[in-house]
């Protein structure tokens, strides 16, 4: 039976409330670090930041509607190698999971991590958000929240919370030490914190809060978010696979794309040191691409934007976990999220496999099964 | 390529033939390997699946180390190895000399079509007009006279089968390559002289015969032929018995003192068949019966005839022999017949249901029924058909035949989703092997397959539509009765044919049944020092025993040569020198093989040729009609010297072929064979593809620019040498470890071996008899004083290992040594042999009363007087304690043997004991049956109890008396005994210890994990590391022994020199890409990979990569890649391969 108590909001607002926990968390937590999204000076950006001065922590505000970047490629730089101490981490859902999947490859240790999760509501776009927190940082994570929360939705003056969210069937975290919880709880009294793991719970013991249930609304707060997210997220697939359905279709559908590899920098489980596509491999010969261009008589120059593409999907897709980082990064606004998760989601059913969802599951490239795939390795006699 | 000094002959080539060879091949020994079916790989080649997995494997025998001595494709395809000669359609006719020192005289089967130039295009088979059973399908599917043996062969050529070929000749006429000649002019030379009172005989003979192309004269009378004789020397007579003047035997008396080479076949009439039989034993080669027709006459003239005139005899001096003659089948057609074998077409044998099955069977993998094609819904095993049987002599057991029915019945559930309904009929279900019980369960419990124990006494047709009923008794002794669609019949095993005149001529024994007869303790010595056996020739076995124990006859073999003198002295060959290319631009030359006029018919050659020309990096086109000929080589060899390239592509057929050739290319015009390349652009124009120019071109040219465009971009580097210290850690010094290390020390390298205790000997030393009669004790006296007084062997008693570094070739071991401390030693093998230990039990009262013991107990009790036999009046042995159901789901294998050797040994000092053996099956493998005949013979009585209704024992007062269930009476039974002994089997001990600390696996029993169970048995998946014995599974004195042969064999080829190379193709790591993922780790399947915590860095052993390229494949950015086969390359070949379709 997972523990469970309260941060409490009262007047304060979220997320000073929330800024007055992570203090605790640093003073009393047993951690000798945080990492948490902060709001830097004067712009309004939001990054996540390494903190050990519990009076540093006035820039909090992980409920921002935005993450500029996925920071389980922070953590995993943090934790690679031994870190000689024990950071706690606030992360979204998508975080962790790309989190999950870094550990599996490698690229990062569970040992010293605490993991702080927090529900998730979706996030914008690092532009729009610019736009929509305005002046006023604070303020507007309030106002999202409050509307999110209310049902006002998330949409504001022409822009919303990216696809990728709304596709999103996983808001809440899982694989959470610590999960902070606001769907389905009366935000306005308080927030549920709850402990996952032992981990989780010994750090909960020693913050001593307040004692809370986690009340009957919460589960059908989720479910029907869920619901909401998963249609969006079938109707996506089913669009997606219909533009992307042939060669020709799958050109068009990446026709903008100018090889600038902001996606693959962008994506948290895309973690080789060197990408393939700028070793020598793809050096071809000069002569080479006069003998494509013969062929055909003419041919798109750079000659491997789709093969790239297609290469990463390879690489990748058993490992997306559909944070959008990067369409968020395009610079020429290529969906190129719709095209990751439609074809992840294939690929992870095809190998009875969910990306973040677990550390046990092994890899599919991993794991050598003889059986399967009969119907494409069978009668080879 | 490691050379030896020492050769040896193997006889046969299926699994033990080949596994001999190349073991004997790997430590330099030059190898003969001849087999008389023109084809390799025995019984296996007909066998497309095998148990545990269900797939093959074989190619898992191909070496590991070094092994760009040898092929590396499928190994049911063909072999090829440096140091093995592979003589096919070849008999041994006669071994002479003196262990070390034998002459062999080897027949080989004239060869009517030439396999260098036959390119298996299949046109000489659509013109034969002759059509018979094809032995390959077990005769399922007709062949025709010529014909492929074996479907799959690579290179595959066809062979004429000269006793139903009718000589028409039109195969030669159409052979597009001339490689089919027989030699119609040698024919004419051979004179046949027809003696025969009657003309109508003379006459008719000599038509038949003349009319096939030989000389033929004819002689009335004795004194006609005599004369003829004289004047003339002639190569076959056929001569009447029955003549006025001189009859046949004189005449053939005084024939052969005149000419002792004539070869001469008698003419009988019925009545005087016992006469020409008596010719026989003075000179006559055989007699045909009168009257005859010229369908029997005739190919016996030309079988004569080939092996008189044709077969090329040859002689050469070879050190050992190994016998892997195989076995042979009993025909269940023989004796009473009762299951109509031969009789209805849907009783069948495994070996024909197998062909049945098989995707290159009659029914391409459907299973269908042979009568009328009708889907089979219902099939019938029935077990020991000519086994266990002592009506036909046949007073063993086959051991391998339950598992091959289980595998049948899978096989055939998996091919039709479970519809088909599969019911084994037997005895007793004998799965004594590693993983057989749990085999056995999973058929039963996941796929249904029916398990009936009874014997069937009959099998009649059910109407007339081809259903067979099946008739059989119950357990109860009630009749009972089954219908089904096919009978499939387990036919037991027989001596090959030819196994006397063999045992003759080698001087080895027979034993009762006609099998080998080996020497006490030894699965592979015989009793002719000097010639070994290999396989089930001395027994049947199954794939991972003759793998064992032809390892253990090649090392005995090797140890003989050794000891002889020969041996692993290393006779040196300058390795050739290559011209440096590296900094040359790629200049390649190809050269395109027209197949005398064939393919140039078939494809516009000038159209091929001007594309290759335009091809980058191609600097020139050379068209050769025949480069398979010694001419045709000539000329590329020529054309290549005078040339500047630096790259060599072929275009020819079967490219297998050309390995050793382009080896030699490479000798003689300093261009290294890894800048060369063949390519296969024969195939595209065989006939039947029917394919126009247009497109046979198209695939010509593309072919062609894969190849230009692979062999572009190759840039050998010279192979890593790793070096080896040539020493050994054995760790258990049971008999398992001695015999290792004895065999290994005996090569000459040095031992060190480690045991706990304080003594050596291990399980041994409780033994005190054996079921065959061989004493223990002596063996264990005998080896422990050899092993000490070794002086290559280091014993460390007390001592036990504490950690092992290094990988193959260079481990680093620390051991303990209770009295003396720490030593840390340097080898570069290890040999786990730390045996196991007799299980201990709860169950059946053990430890309420001192009247129950366990088989181990009581023959120590024996041994010891504590027991007196002549006391006892009831003794109980109740078999599988606590055995053969989770967790210990497996056989002990021993107990059965063991329980029967305590019974009959009472028995034998007390006839008035009654003994009952409890028994779920009686595990009496092999020739060990025959002492479960002698038991019940004497009186001993075995009741059989089900897992759900065991044994109960009652103890009171220290009186025990056991109650069963009898299955015949189906009543309770309750007997009171004096001794009740309990068989609670053998468990591990302690081997995941040792195995954490060598990086091992061990099995869910806990003993040790094989490499891979069949193939490679004694090996570890991490190279270097073996193990035998118990402590890989239960198993007796001889088998361990065998086993621990095995071990030292393996370890031996990488022993035998201080440097191995690796293969040309391995994997590499470039570091400064690696993120170390480890996903390269996870996917190699030889545990070649491991992540160095100190450098930070994925490191490859060369010696375990076997360059299948799976961590390049996983690697996503290229830092895992395989020499040989760069990223780039790659695409240029893909680029080529794509270049004609878009």
């Amino acid at each position: 039976m997972a523990k469970t108590a309260k941060i409490e909001v009262k007047e304060q607002g979220l997320v000073d409330s929330m800024q007055g926990f992570f203090r605790t968390l640093l003073e009393k937590g047993d951690i000798n670090a945080l990492l948490v999204p902060q709001r830097l000076p004067r712009k309004n950006a939001v990054m996540p930041t390494l903190v050990t001065d519990p009076e540093k922590i006035n820039g909090a505000d992980p409920l921002a509607p935005v993450f500029p970047i996925n920071a389980a490629k922070v953590v995993s730089k943090l934790t690679r190698k031994p870190l000689h101490g024990k950071v706690a981490v606030v992360l979204r859902p998508c975080e962790i999971r790309a989190f999950v999947e870094l550990v599996k490859l490698k690229q990062a240790r569970t040992e010293e991590v605490v993991i702080v999760g927090l529900d998730c509501l979706g996030a914008y776009g690092n532009v729009d958000y610019l736009r929509f927190a305005g002046e006023d940082g604070n303020g507007s994570t309030q106002k999202f929240f409050q509307n999110a929360l209310s049902g006002k939705g998330t949409a504001w003056e022409g822009i919303d919370i990216s696809p990728a969210c709304k596709a999103c069937d996983h808001p809440i975290p899982e694989n959470a030490d610590l999960l902070i919880g606001l769907l389905g709880v009366d935000t306005s009294d308080h927030l549920l914190l709850k402990a996952n793991t032992a981990k989780g719970e010994a750090i909960l013991d020693n913050l001593k809060l307040p004692a809370a249930k986690e009340s009957e609304g919460r589960k059908k707060a989720v479910d029907a978010l869920v619901a909401a997210r998963s249609a969006y997220r079938d109707q996506m697939f089913e669009e997606t696979s219909e533009a992307t359905a042939d060669i020709e279709k799958l050109t068009s559908y990446l026709s903008e794309c100018i090889n600038c590899y902001n996606c693959r920098v962008a994506c948290p489980v895309c973690y080789c040191k060197e990408c393939v596509f700028v070793t020598d491999v793809f050096d071809h010969e000069p002569s080479q691409y006069l003998q494509w261009a013969k062929r055909k008589g003419a041919v798109k120059m750079p000659t491997d934007t789709v093969f790239y593409h297609i290469t990463r999907l390879a690489h990748m897709s058993t490992a997306c976990i559909g944070c959008g980082q990067c369409s968020n990064a395009c610079p020429n606004n290529i969906p190129v999220m719709e095209i990751f998760r439609t074809i992840a989601h294939y690929t992870q059913k095809a190998f009875d496999y969910e990306a973040g969802l677990s550390l046990d599951d092994e890899p599919p490239l991993s794991v050598f099964r003889e059986d399967e795939f009969q119907e494409v390795v069978a009668k080879m006699h | 390529m490691r050379k030896k000094i020492g050769s040896a002959l193997v006889v046969g080539a299926g699994i033990s033939g080949i596994r001999s060879a190349l073991d004997l091949a790997e430590l330099g020994y030059q190898v003969q390997l001849i087999d008389r079916a023109p084809h390799l790989g025995g019984t296996l080649s007909q066998l497309d699946y095998q148990f545990p997995t269900d797939h093959c494997g074989m190619c898992k025998m191909l070496p590991l180390v070094e092994r760009d001595s040898s092929s590396q494709y499928c190994l049911r395809k063909g072999l090829f190895h440096e140091n093995i000669e592979i003589m096919l359609s070849t008999e041994l006719v006669a071994l002479e000399g003196e262990p070390g020192k034998f002459q062999a005289t080897l027949r080989q089967k004239p060869a009517i079509v030439d396999p260098e130039r036959c390119t298996g295009c299949g046109e000489c088979s659509g013109v034969c007009p002759v059509e018979v059973a094809d032995e390959f399908n077990a005769g399922l599917t007709k062949r025709k006279a010529i014909y492929l043996p074996v479907p799959h062969n690579i290179p595959n050529s066809y062979t004429v089968d000269l006793a139903t070929c009718t000589l028409c000749g039109e195969c030669e006429k159409i052979c597009p390559t001339g490689a089919i000649d027989f030699r119609w002019e040698a024919r004419k030379e051979f004179r046949i002289l027809v003696v025969d009172d009657e003309l109508i005989v003379r006459d008719s003979l000599k038509d038949w015969l003349t009319e096939d192309g030989f000389q033929v004269d004819a002689a009335e009378s004795g004194p006609d032929a005599l004369e003829k004789l004289t004047k003339q020397s002639y190569h076959l007579m056929l001569l009447d018995i029955k003549m006025p003047d001189m009859d046949g035997i004189e005449v053939l008396k005084r024939a052969k003192e005149m000419r002792p080479d004539v070869a001469v076949v008698m003419m009988t009439a019925y009545a005087t068949v016992e006469t020409a039989v008596e010719a026989m034993k003075i000179g006559a080669l055989d007699y045909v019966l009168k009257p005859f027709d010229p369908d029997t006459l005739v190919p016996l003239v030309l079988k004569l005839y080939e092996t008189v005139e044709r077969s090329g005899e040859r002689e050469m001096e070879v050190g050992a022999v190994v016998l892997a003659a195989g076995f042979g089948s009993y025909d269940p057609a023989t004796g009473n017949n009762t299951y109509g074998y031969g009789e209805y077409p849907n009783v069948v044998t495994s070996i024909e249901f197998e062909r049945l099955i098989s995707g290159t069977g009659p029914n391409e993998g459907r299973l269908l029924r042979p009568s009328d094609g009708k889907e089979i819904g219902k099939v019938a095993w029935l077990q020991c058909v000519g086994s266990r049987d002592i009506q036909a002599n046949a007073d063993y057991c086959s051991s391998v035949c339950c598992m091959f029915s289980i595998k049948e019945a899978l096989l055939a559930k998996e091919r039709t989703d479970g519809q088909v309904d599969a019911a084994i009929f037997y005895m007793d279900m004998r799965t004594f092997g590693k993983n057989f019980q749990r085999y056995r369960e999973k058929a039963e419990k996941e796929y249904n397959v029916r398990f009936q124990r009874s014997r069937v006494h009959s099998v009649e047709p059910e109407g007339a539509n081809g259903n067979l009923r099946i008739s059989y008794t119950d357990l109860d002794g009630a009749g009972r009765e089954e219908i089904v669609d096919l009978v499939v019949l387990a036919a037991g095993q027989r001596p090959p044919a030819g196994t006397e005149p063999l045992a003759e001529m080698t001087g080895v024994e027979l034993n009762s049944w006609g099998f080998c007869q080996l020497q006490p303790f030894s699965l592979s010595r015989t009793a002719q020092e000097g010639v070994f056996v290999g396989g089930s020739f001395s027994g049947l076995r199954d794939i991972s025993e003759s793998v064992i124990q032809a390892n253990s006859a090649s090392l005995q073999a090797s140890s003989l040569i050794h000891s002889k003198g020969g041996g692993l002295a290393e006779a040196t060959e300058q390795s050739p020198e290559f011209r440096d290319v590296s900094r040359e631009l790629p200049r390649t030359m190809v050269a395109l093989c027209t197949c005398g006029d064939t393919l140039a018919q078939a494809a516009n050659f000038d159209g091929v040729e001007t594309a290759v020309s335009a091809l980058d990096s191609v600097t020139q086109v050379h068209r050769l009609e025949r480069i398979c000929t010694q001419e045709g080589w000539s000329q590329l060899e020529e054309a290549l010297h005078s040339s500047e390239a630096n790259r060599l592509l072929i275009g020819a057929c079967l490219p297998y072929v050309y390995t050793k050739k382009l080896r030699e290319l490479g000798k003689t015009t300093g261009l290294n064979p890894a800048l060369m390349e063949v390519v296969d652009i024969c195939t595209p124009a065989f006939p039947n593809r029917n394919s126009n120019p247009e497109q046979v071109s198209r695939e010509i040219r593309t072919t062609v620019a894969m190849g230009v465009g692979k062999v572009k971009g190759m840039e050998p580097t010279p192979p890593a040498a790793i070096p080896v210290i040539q020493e050994a850690l054995v760790v258990g010094g049971g008999i398992g470890g001695m015999s290792a290390a004895l065999a290994i020390a005996d090569h000459g390298f040095g031992v060190n071996l480690v045991e706990k205790e304080d003594e050596l000997g291990g399980n041994l030393r409780a033994l005190h008899r054996t079921l065959e009669g061989a004493p223990p004790q002596e063996l264990l006296e005998q080896t422990v004083s050899r092993v000490e007084k070794h002086p290559n062997i280091k014993v460390y008693k007390k001592s036990e290992v504490l950690q092992s570094l290094g990988s193959a070739g260079h481990f680093l071991t620390t051991i303990e040594r209770e009295d003396e401390g720490g030593v840390t030693l340097e080898h570069g093998v290890a040999v786990l042999a730390t045996g196991g230990k007799e299980a201990t039990t709860e169950s059946y009262g053990y430890g309420q009363s001192e009247a129950i013991l366990t088989q181990h107990q009581l023959e120590d009790k024996l041994h010891g007087d504590s027991v007196n036999p002549a006391e006892l009046r009831v003794v109980t042995m109740i078999q599988c304690v606590d055995s053969r159901e989770e967790p210990r789901n497996y056989c002990s294998r021993i107990c059965c043997g063991s329980a029967l050797k305590n019974a009959l040994y009472l028995k034998d000092q007390n006839p008035d004991i009654d003994i009952y053996v409890l028994y779920r099956d009686i595990m009496a493998y092999g020739f060990l049956e025959n002492y479960y005949t002698q038991a019940r013979q004497k009186g001993i009585i075995f009741i059989q109890y089900s897992v759900d209704d065991k044994p109960r024992v009652e103890v009171e007062n220290g009186q025990v008396t056991v109650g069963v269930t009898d299955p015949i009476l189906g009543k309770e039974v309750t007997i009171p005994s004096d001794l009740l002994v309990l068989s609670t089997g053998i468990v591990a001990n302690g081997q995941d210890k040792l195995a954490q600390i060598f990086e091992v696996e061990v099995d869910q029993d806990g003993f040790y994990q094989e490499a891979e169970y069949k193939w490679r048995p004694v090996d570890f998946l991490k190279e270097g590391i073996f193990t035998c014995g118990i402590a890989h599974s239960p198993r007796s004195i001889s088998e361990t022994i065998a086993m621990a042969e095995a071990t030292a064999q393996r370890a031996l080829r990488i022993l035998t020199s201080d440097r191995l190379t690796a293969g040309a193709i391995v994997a590499e790591v470039r570091h400064s890409l690696c993120c170390l993922c480890e996903k390269c780790i996870s996917a190699c399947p030889y545990g070649a990979r491991w992540r160095d915590e100190l450098e930070e860095k994925v490191m490859v052993n060369e010696l375990g990569c076997q360059g299948c390229g799976s961590c390049a494949a996983v690697c996503p950015n290229s830092a895992s890649v395989l020499s040989g086969y760069r990223d780039q390359q790659m695409f240029s070949v893909i680029d080529a391969a794509l270049e004609e379709m878009f």
